[in-house]
């Protein structure tokens, strides 16, 4: 029996265990036949021990997924993050590289710009220049630009902003040109005070700050005043921009003098883009050319107006007819329902009578009380003359050239007292060849 | 394939493994085979619990160590199921003995003996699994043997990875 048990040992376990889980099954069955409400306590142990072993491990997976997966998205996934954060980096860098310089060009776009309008607007005739060196020392301040001799560059022509003047030519190259901006030592600058116009001469200090000299104390220089070119120098036109005083000072070389100190209206050391007057001639744009024009075509139209009026007057009766005789002049016509209105005749006619410009001593001397004071008048000197010229009645051609222009053939036209006298006859035969209304 | 008395086999070729490993791949092996449902959804086509006690029962050489280990990893299973306790138990028992007395009389150290006794096992495990519940419970139960034929499958391709990995934790003389 016991080498049976001993041969026969893994089969005899082997149908144990089977038999006691069979065992098992039916008496669960059994049971949940008879109770129809699950399992009994026994094997809810075992459902427990199942769970106590199975659940901590699952919920610890079920917790340490989000932690495998953070881990896995901020660690091994991130395996080439410092990589891609030095390439990120780099871009980075370019970009602000680029932002940089497209800000930049933005910049000298508005300059560029601004001075192009200024160019457009300016009446004289400019070129526009780059800044492209400097004297590189403190002690000269000259600078160099990108246009010279070949783009009609010449020396000492004016270089201005469209803020103010920054200096003049002094050297001229065939691509590039030297410029002496108006803070240098060597300088000079004819300029003008805007509201007090005191005149000086600007130079540059031994600071770099440009500085009026040769100005004569005076309390009505404040700071702040506007300062403009004067115009006297051949170089600057009249009226540009040349900054504010900014301080004055007394000279230590001269009593009763002062030296002011302008703030140059251009940025003298930041200068990018310049221009440079290089012809002084008055350039105008095509709307003022436009309105020039018309201007002197209105002018002519003016002309061509009062010619118009001396015709119509020609055509249209006068108040003296050279055809009729002078008791049967309009002014004379007594069947005229609307007479003309004369003044009353003075008594002792002077020089304020009117149509009568006599003086009473001069009156004494002439023998015509009607036309001698005409001779004496300032206004009317040759008038008289004229008019008391016995050929003139004739020859009414030759009245206008040796008559007064305008003055003395305007006189007759107004109203004056009728002349009694035989004289006054040949008096207003030459006025027939002028009427009235042809006066130019 | 040598035939060796089942005695002088198991002294000859026993293999020893550390007690955690005795303890924590069955532990592990069931722990994944609730957990994995979650993620893997319906493609469950591999039986852990049932592999490591194939790997064991070829290892030990010992029938009753394999049944044993089989029916309480079976067990297991059925407590962690709504079925009755015991299903899983008696075929896993008996994949257990089954492996255990196979693994006396070959060599299992070959991977393809391996793969291939897991495949077979695997199926008598099923099939074992089906006898229970219709003819000894009488219950009805859906029986599609594709899914189990691929069940076999991946337990086998499990088996040869995770044997290899195993054999690693062996105790060596």
């Amino acid at each position: 029996m016991e080498s049976f048990v001993v041969r026969y040992r893994n089969l005899l376990v082997l149908l144990a265990l089977l038999v006691a889980q069979i065992l098992g099954l039916a008496t669960q069955v059994r049971r949940v036949n008879k109770e129809q409400s699950g399992d009994g306590s026994d094997v809810r142990l075992i459902r427990l021990w199942a769970n106590a072993i199975v659940s901590p491990p699952e919920r610890i997976l079920h917790f340490s997924g989000s932690g495998i997966s953070w881990f896995w998205n901020n660690y091994v996934d991130l395996r080439h993050a410092r990589q891609e954060n030095a390439e990120l980096q780099n871009t980075v860098d370019r970009l602000r590289l680029e932002q940089a310089a497209l800000l930049e060009d933005a910049k000298q776009g508005q300059r560029l710009q601004a001075l192009l309008n200024f160019q457009q607007k300016y009446i004289y005739k400019t070129v526009a220049a780059q800044v492209i060196g400097s004297s590189g020392t403190d002690q000269s301040r000259v600078f160099y630009i990108d246009k010279g001799k070949n783009a009609g560059i010449d020396r000492d022509m004016a270089v201005i902003t469209a803020d103010g003047i920054v200096g003049k030519v002094r050297e001229v190259y065939p691509r590039t040109a030297q410029v002496l901006a108006i803070n240098d030592q060597t300088s000079g600058a004819g300029v003008i005070m805007e509201s007090t116009r005191i005149r000086g001469i600007l130079r540059g200090n031994a600071k770099g700050q440009p500085q009026i000299e040769d100005v004569i104390r005076d309390q009505r220089i404040k700071s702040g005043e506007k300062v403009l070119t004067a115009g006297g120098d051949e170089i600057f036109p009249r009226g540009l921009p040349v900054g504010v005083v900014d301080s004055i000072a007394n000279d230590p070389e001269r009593d009763g003098f002062v030296q002011v100190i302008v703030k140059p209206a251009a940025h003298l050391n930041q200068l990018d883009e310049v221009l440079i007057i290089t012809s002084t001639e008055p350039r105008f744009p095509p709307d003022e050319q436009k309105d020039m024009a018309a201007t002197e075509a209105l002018k002519g139209a003016e002309a061509e107006q009062q010619k118009t009026s001396e015709g119509m007057a020609e055509k249209l009766p006068g108040l003296i007819d050279p055809k009729l005789p002078p008791d049967q002049q309009p002014l004379n016509d007594t069947s005229n329902p609307n007479p003309v209105s004369r003044p009353p005749m003075a008594i002792r006619p002077d020089r304020f009578t009117p149509g009568n410009a006599v003086t009473p001593a001069v009156s004494t001397d002439s023998q015509s009380g009607d036309n001698a004071p005409a001779a004496t008048t300032p206004s009317a000197p040759k008038k008289p003359a004229v008019q008391k010229s016995p050929s003139t009645p004739q020859n009414g051609d030759n009245a206008p050239a040796t008559a007064a222009p305008s003055a003395p053939k305007r006189k007759p036209a107004a109203p004056k007292p009728p002349d009694p006298s035989p004289n006054a006859t040949p008096a207003s035969t030459p006025q027939s060849d002028n009427p009235p209304g042809r006066t130019p | 394939m040598s035939v060796l008395s089942a005695e002088s086999r198991r002294e000859y070729e026993i293999h020893r493994y550390p007690a955690l490993i005795y303890v924590l791949v069955p532990v592990v092996a069931i722990v994944l085979q609730a957990w994995l449902p979650r993620i893997l959804g319906r493609f469950i086509w591999f039986d852990l619990p049932l592999v490591v006690t194939v790997f064991f029962a070829l290892s030990r050489r010992n029938p009753i160590q394999g049944s044993i280990l089989g029916g309480v990893l079976g067990i297991f299973e059925d407590a962690l199921t709504g079925h009755a306790i015991g299903i899983n138990g008696i075929a896993k028992t008996l994949v257990g003995y089954l492996a255990a007395s196979v693994g006396i009389l070959i060599n299992v150290e070959n991977h393809a003996v391996r793969l291939i006794m897991t495949f077979v096992l695997s199926l008598v495990g099923s099939a074992t699994y089906f006898f229970v519940v219709r003819f000894l419970l009488g219950l009805t139960i859906d029986t599609n043997w594709l899914t189990e034929l691929y069940k076999a499958i991946g337990n086998s391709l499990i088996a040869l990875v995770v044997f290899p990995v195993l054999d690693r934790f062996q105790i060596r003389d």
